[in-house]
């Protein structure tokens, strides 16, 4: 017996073991434990099948008893069925213990068929004639409450029956779950024309939602709207509708069968509960919004006056299948669109079999938004269910077929998943339950037997990961197939479809992204075929960036360019990563596509985050200088090696694979070594080595190892006469290594150019370019300006002459880290300079707020504040003697002169304006000091540093509180006001 | 689209409305309004009317393009001082971006958005002001002294009747747009009025109050007198104050009373009333946003100059009013310092928002305080650690320009515009060469 129940499935033997006993006992073995074990196979919970039936039996009155044996000893049939519905759900076996009657499952034959006579059963129980036009019950009682309650589970349990032998599909299943609330309503409306004045009036009750689109669930909200023929009739329709939901609602000694949720109705809420036909349609003529038209798709009579319920559907239609043409369409779908993926986002996904990424929410919202997209000029896609709509929508080309069917399938399995998981505990969830135990359960109704739990995660992922690329196939896939021309065999999108969908999805010049599509995809190359298999997906990545039209046809510029060559096929068919990353470089940042339109051939550095690192350049720089001695060549070559460099560091920072220090640092590393080669390269070309060795000190953010995408290159130059040289020859000759070094950097050709700034030099503008280090000596110990020693604390050696370099550091120690701090003159010449700065260099007609460098709090004040800290105490704490503007602040932090709080608010309004002034950079394709004010810039930038798209105002209040925050440290450590 | 707005756009029809004011307030608390034709209605529900936001205080150049305004229908009501003539009615509008976000230079999202954090934690916050203005004969004149119209103190019953009348005038205007007063009498000093409105959810109090000091000017002109809300304008005689009380709900039950605590004040109530205190400071260049309006602080009597609070104590900053037994939604904590003429919207949002931290941050409330506060020694006052109100708008403007909540409240846009305007204020005023001082120096000096 033992080994029989095991078999069978059963976890607990003992438990089941006694409730056999039992049961044999109670029946006078009139149900043996052999039938019993016999009869388990298949049940999804064996152990609560069996403890539940010997509770419905020794609760039951003597008759029952004596009832209940005799039908399962009738027919062999009936105690599987009995044990199957007591093992799939506690709900139905709690149901079942307090009415031990099993009629409804007796009937095999019946059961074989679809249910038949429910809308009558249902009104007969609650005492209202089915054959009259107006049924009416015969009372409103509780007590009828009670009967229409335990008819309706009977019911369910009937259909429950059914849908466990697994012969039906899902949505047969729900159909007929649909059918049941439809036969509740009509006796809920019988019971809600009891003790109305008139109850004869007239009343029409349309479902919406699941029910209207005949596809409800277990366990559901049932939706409905009700429409009266006339105004006068609206107060007894009203209260005949209130009747209703409560028949339906009310929690009795019974339960409740589901609440009925008028919500749907025009004003929601707030709106009257019943209206006219007439108000219907004047409201949807007028106020309606996009969603409810979205709601209207499913809108079916059910129940009540049928003459008013064919006019409010007769009526509402038209304006379902106008909504397209309706001003604010195209916004309002895509602001739907984007608050579904949203929800794909959200964090409790993990678990959610209908809101998560890949879940049902997904499916029914995409069919239905292109029902509404392509619905207005296409009579036959306008199905109410989901699975119907999803195949007039393959039959008639507006998405592919093979995608069609699988998409069905998975939804037909998140469905199935979904019923049993409500069937369970009869609960309205969506949740997959984490006990593995549950889930066992859960499994084997679905007729998993084999390793249950593990193998239903497992098909569970599958079909999410299925439904997940759900958008790329409806959407995009079928304007490809349009566009292009494929698969002749097909129905498929007109262009004017193709152009409707393209707006909906974000593109606004759609009749240039179908060009571009064409080009893209037409023809028999090998190019075409590749481009065409993944375009579907590349144009949902540029859909969701902020320049989907620009992405596109700048993908197709580089198609031009490129599309012929065997590694750029090879990359996008094989790296789905590129092909990716590459749509959303090219539809968000100008800046990374002009590099890239330089050299296509950069894309293969976006398959492998490690590429997008920048390497050691060193060994490279070397073996081009000593491969060509013409410096014109090699410079060339170097900045063809810097383009290729900003591309890596570009890419990474706007795919978000990197930080804000790391940026710096690369781009700084790429500048000193550019420089560093065209100097060597010019020096060894003119022989200049044998006169001067020259030293490039770098200033600013170079120094401070800090450079932006749009910063030039701050420089000075340090020259000695080698030993024995003519001191006037060498300082023509460093002169001109420089200079030269210099031309070939910064004059226009095929590579971006290197601007160097020099103006940070003695003397400025009017000083020499190169000076020698015994002329820096000079100059400092005679004339040195405070600013200039604010300047030199950013100094710092990168490129040229290693042992003069370290020299000239020593040079200015003294100035740059004074002994005793700055004076109290030198103090105020500085707060003098830089108030004047403050008023005289913002330009004019700017917001002072929103100017990255200058303005309010901005990298200026931060930088000046920090600095002043560092002229005052880096000769007393060496920790301060840093050219780097975060560790300087670390720092003095750290040692006490700065606090803590103030430390952390110079840091991340320094942070995140050097962020800012990449991303617009990044953006733009050009740099810019000024936050902008244009809405569509400001969401890119927004977008390119992570902010979510419904939050750009955020990083505008960021950017503003931060940079007032640091304002506020400035003005009390740097100008000392109290 | 509502059922609100449907019902606007039938009135509209029914009424024959010919003009519909579409009505904004600027940063510093100005009404502004621009007129729409029946058949614009429409669109401006859907998506705005477009203005040029840089012609109004405070609005300018958050964005290069235009502004939206957008009716709120809930507030829609015919104005009922344009009796001759084509009816004309006023909505509220939210100021929104051209891509219909809220526009954060709004004072009254900035309301809207303080009571959203306040919804958040569970409560709804009702305000109930009582305003206080004066009558004068006729329009101010520059240079010369204002003339009220009667001479007569509290509760007077004034036997010419003319500030009865125009009380009863005002209130049935008040009532017919469907502004609850709940109280009126003659305050302090001559011709001086006040009006209570009945206690709301703080928008629409707000909404009332803007509503309230169009319509009493109105009203004045109508009966050939003028009215004034500014704060001080006598220095003889008390200021217009505008005393707030303040509650919170949670759901039905105010959050406020807890029977059997001390003063029946709830720990919300009291750390509230803490929050506030600790606050009051730096939200007073908002409450008390003009030069003028610390002339009233300064006058003594029941001004509330020192941060304190108190039950009895008519020269507290906070009072907690005493309330009749089993009234357990009438408890609240009345704001003394606000004025007049300040910014409701702006006001109403800070001192939530000071409550709410004092809520979040379970501030302790200190002791009461029993005595006169203005009869006290600075010495006594210092013992019993009690702070000033900021004694003028430089100080206010000084106090608010550190305060991270003020600045989170308002928005960055919000608070560096007021600074702004503000300290430019402030400056204007400190170059006035005033007849005070060429009285006592001229003949001296």
């Amino acid at each position: 017996m033992r080994v029989g129940l095991l078999k069978a499935g059963v976890t607990d033997s003992q438990a089941a073991l006694d409730a056999v006993n039992e049961i044999e006992s109670l029946t006078g073995q009139g149900i043996t434990g052999l039938i019993l074990s016999n009869s388990l196979a298949g049940v999804a919970d064996p152990d609560l099948a069996l403890t539940s039936l010997a509770r419905m039996i020794s609760s039951s009155s003597e008759q029952q008893l004596t009832r209940l044996t005799k039908t399962i000893t009738a027919d062999p049939m009936v105690l599987g069925r009995l044990l199957n519905v007591l093992g799939v759900s506690t709900g139905l076996a709690d149901f079942l213990v307090r009415h031990p009657d099993i009629e409804m499952i007796a009937d095999g034959e019946a059961l074989a068929q679809p249910p038949q006579g429910i809308r009558n059963r249902l009104l007969l129980c609650v005492g209202a004639d089915p054959l009259q036009e107006i049924p009416i019950a015969e009372s409103a009682e509780e007590s009828i409450l009670d009967r229409l309650r335990v008819a309706y589970f009977a019911e369910l349990i009937a259909i429950t029956v059914r849908d466990l032998t697994g012969i039906y599909p899902m949505e047969v299943i729900a159909g007929w779950l649909s059918d049941l609330a439809d036969a509740t309503l009509n006796a809920g409306l019988a019971i809600g024309r009891v003790g109305v004045a008139a109850p004869r009036t007239p009343i029409a009750v349309i479902a919406m939602g699941k029910t209207g689109g005949r596809e409800l669930n277990y366990i559901s909200d049932v939706d409905v709207i009700f429409a009266t023929d006339h105004s006068d009739s609206i107060n007894d329709a009203t209260q005949i509708a209130r009747g209703l939901m409560r028949a339906c609602g009310a929690s009795t000694a019974e339960g409740s069968i589901w609440e009925v949720d008028a919500a749907l109705r025009p004003e929601g809420k707030q709106g009257a509960l019943v209206r006219t036909v007439e108000s219907h349609i004047g409201y949807y003529e007028r106020w309606a919004s996009t969603w409810e038209f979205q709601a209207l798709l499913k809108a079916r009579f059910v129940a009540g006056d049928q003459m008013v319920g064919e006019q409010y559907i007769h009526g509402v239609q038209p304006f379902i299948w106008a909504a397209a043409d309706r001003e604010g369409f195209v916004n309002d779908v895509q602001a739907m669109r984007r608050r579904v993926e949203e929800h794909v986002d959200a964090a409790v996904a993990d678990r959610e079999i209908k809101l998560g990424p890949g879940g049902l929410r997904d499916i029914e919202f995409s069919v239905q938004l292109l029902q509404l997209v392509h619905g207005r000029s296409d009579v036959l896609i306008r199905s109410s269910n989901t699975i119907d709509a999803l195949r007039a929508l393959a039959m008639w080309g507006y998405v592919g077929r093979d995608e069609a069917s699988k998409l069905e399938q998975s939804y037909r399995f998140l469905r199935t998943l979904e019923h049993r998981i409500q069937l369970r505990h009869l609960r309205r969830t969506h949740t997959m339950p984490t006990d593995p135990e549950e889930l066992r359960v859960i499994a084997r109704s679905m007729g998993i037997t084999s390793d249950p739990a593990t193998t239903l995660l497992e098909q569970w992922g599958r079909n999410r990961t299925e439904v997940r690329r759900i958008h790329e196939k409806l959407f995009y896939r079928p304007l490809l197939n349009a566009i292009a021309g494929l698969d002749a065999s097909q129905a498929r999108l007109s262009s004017a479809a193709a152009a409707d969908r393209l707006r909906a999805l974000g593109f606004l010049d759609p009749v240039g992204a179908m060009r571009n599509i064409e080009a893209l995809s037409s023809g028999v190359s090998r190019r075409a075929n590749i481009q065409r298999t993944l375009l579907p997906v590349m144009l949902s990545w540029f859909a969701q960036a902020p320049f989907p039209d620009t992405g596109l046809s700048a993908f197709r510029a580089v198609s031009d360019q490129v599309g012929t060559s065997h590694w750029y096929l090879r990359l996008l068919r094989d790296d789905s990563l590129v092909a990716e990353r590459l749509a959303i470089l090219l539809a968000s940042s100008k800046y990374v596509t002009d590099l890239l339109r330089k050299a296509p051939e950069s894309m293969a550095m976006l398959a492998n985050n490690e590429d997008l690192v920048v390497p050691i350049l060193g060994p490279e720089i070397d073996s081009t200088l000593k491969r060509h001695e013409d410096s014109e060549r090699a410079v060339a070559l170097l900045r063809a090696m810097r383009r290729r460099e900003l591309f890596r560091i570009s890419s990474s920072d706007a795919l978000r694979l990197t930080d804000i220090s790391t940026v710096g640092r690369s781009l700084t590393e790429v500048a000193e070594v550019t420089i560093g080669g065209a100097l060597s390269s010019v020096g060894s070309e003119a022989g200049v080595d044998s006169y001067a060795r020259v030293a490039a000190v770098g200033m600013g953010r170079f120094g401070g190892n800090e450079l932006g995408f749009g910063s030039d290159a701050d420089l000075m130059f340090v020259y000695e006469p080698v030993a024995g040289a003519d001191p006037e020859v060498a300082a023509k000759s460093a002169f001109a290594q420089v200079n030269q070094m210099r031309n070939l950097l910064s004059e226009p050709a095929d590579e971006p150019p290197m601007e160097i700034d020099t103006d940070l030099r003695p003397e400025g503008k009017n000083g020499p370019l190169v000076r020698s280090l015994d002329s820096f000596a000079a100059y400092y110990e005679k004339w040195s300006s405070p600013w200039e020693a604010q300047a030199l604390l950013r100094a710092r050696i990168v490129a040229g002459d290693a042992e003069l370099g370290s020299r000239f550091e020593q040079l200015i120690a003294p100035v740059r880290y004074p002994i005793g701090g700055l004076s109290a003159s030198a103090l105020l010449e500085m707060r003098k300079l830089k108030a004047r700065m403050e008023t005289e260099r913002l330009p004019r007609g700017i917001d002072p707020n929103r100017h990255i460098k200058l303005g309010r709090g901005g990298l200026s004040d931060v930088e000046w504040t920090i600095q002043l800290l560092q002229l005052n105490h880096a000769n007393e704490f060496p920790e301060l003697q840093t050219t780097e503007t975060l560790p300087a602040i670390a720092a003095a932090d750290k040692i006490g002169v700065l606090t803590n709080r103030d430390s952390v608010i110079l840091a991340e309004a320094w942070t995140l304006a050097s962020e800012v002034r990449n991303a617009i950079v990044l953006v733009k394709g050009k740099a810019s000091d000024v936050l902008p004010i244009d809405i569509t810039d400001l969401a890119a930038i927004a977008y390119l540093m992570g902010y979510s798209r419904s939050r750009v105002g955020q990083l505008e209040q960021d950017y503003l509180r931060a940079t007032r925050r640091a304002r506020g440290v400035t003005e009390r450590v740097f100008y000392g006001k109290t | 689209m509502d059922k609100q707005a449907e019902f606007v756009l039938r009135t509209v029809e029914e009424r024959d409305i010919r003009f519909i004011r579409l009505w904004f307030t600027d940063v510093l608390g100005a009404l502004k309004s621009v007129a729409i034709a029946p058949a614009e209605l429409e669109g401006a529900f859907a998506e705005g009317i477009g203005f040029d936001g840089s012609a109004i205080e405070g609005f300018a150049r958050v964005y290069e393009s235009d502004m939206l305004a957008r009716p709120d229908a809930s507030t829609f009501s015919i104005l009922p001082w344009r009796e001759e003539g084509p009816g004309v009615a006023r909505m509220f509008c939210d100021i929104k971006m051209p891509d219909g976000s809220p526009s954060y230079a709004d004072p009254r999202h900035v309301l809207k958005r303080a009571l959203t954090k306040a919804a958040d934690m569970g409560f709804t916050f009702y305000t109930h002001p009582e305003v206080e203005f004066y009558l004068f004969k006729g329009e101010p004149e520059p240079g010369s002294e204002p003339v009220p119209i009667d001479r007569y103190g509290y509760f007077d019953n004034a036997p010419n009747g003319l500030a009865h009348d125009f009380r009863r005038q005002a209130i049935t205007m008040l009532e017919a747009m469907g502004i609850s007063v709940e109280f009126s009498h003659h305050e302090g000093g001559p011709g001086q009025q006040e009006i209570d409105l009945r206690y709301a959810d703080a928008l629409s109090t707000a909404d009332n109050l803007m509503t309230f000091r169009l319509a009493i000017k109105e009203v004045a002109l109508d009966q050939g007198i003028f009215a004034s809300f500014m704060p001080k304008p006598f220095m003889q005689h008390p200021g217009s104050g505008m005393h707030t009380h303040l509650s919170l709900f949670e759901g039905d039950t105010n959050a406020f009373y807890e029977p059997g605590a001390p003063h029946q004040l709830s720990k919300v109530a009291r750390s509230f009333l803490a929050g506030l205190l600790v606050h009051a400071p730096e939200i007073t260049a908002v409450t008390n946003q003009w030069v003028n309006s610390y002339k009233r602080i300064a006058g003594g009597a029941e001004a509330p100059a020192w941060v304190c609070w108190g039950r009895h104590n008519r020269s507290a900053l906070l009072r907690v009013p005493i309330y009749k037994p089993n009234k357990a939604n009438s408890a609240r904590i009345e704001y003394r310092a606000l004025d007049s003429a300040a910014n409701p919207y702006l006001a109403f949002a800070l001192l939530l928002s000071a409550g709410l931290k004092g809520i979040e941050e379970g501030y302790e409330l200190p002791p009461e305080a029993e005595d006169d506060v203005w009869a006290l020694s600075e010495v006594e006052r210092n013992a019993l650690g009690m702070k000033p109100l900021p004694g003028s708008l430089n100080q206010a403007i000084i106090a608010m320009e550190s305060s991270e909540l003020v600045a989170e409240t308002l928005g960055e846009h919000v608070f560096d515009f007021f600074l702004r305007n503000k300290k430019a204020e402030w400056s204007e005023y400190s170059q006035q060469v005033t007849n005070w001082e060429l009285n006592r120096y001229l003949p001296s000096l």
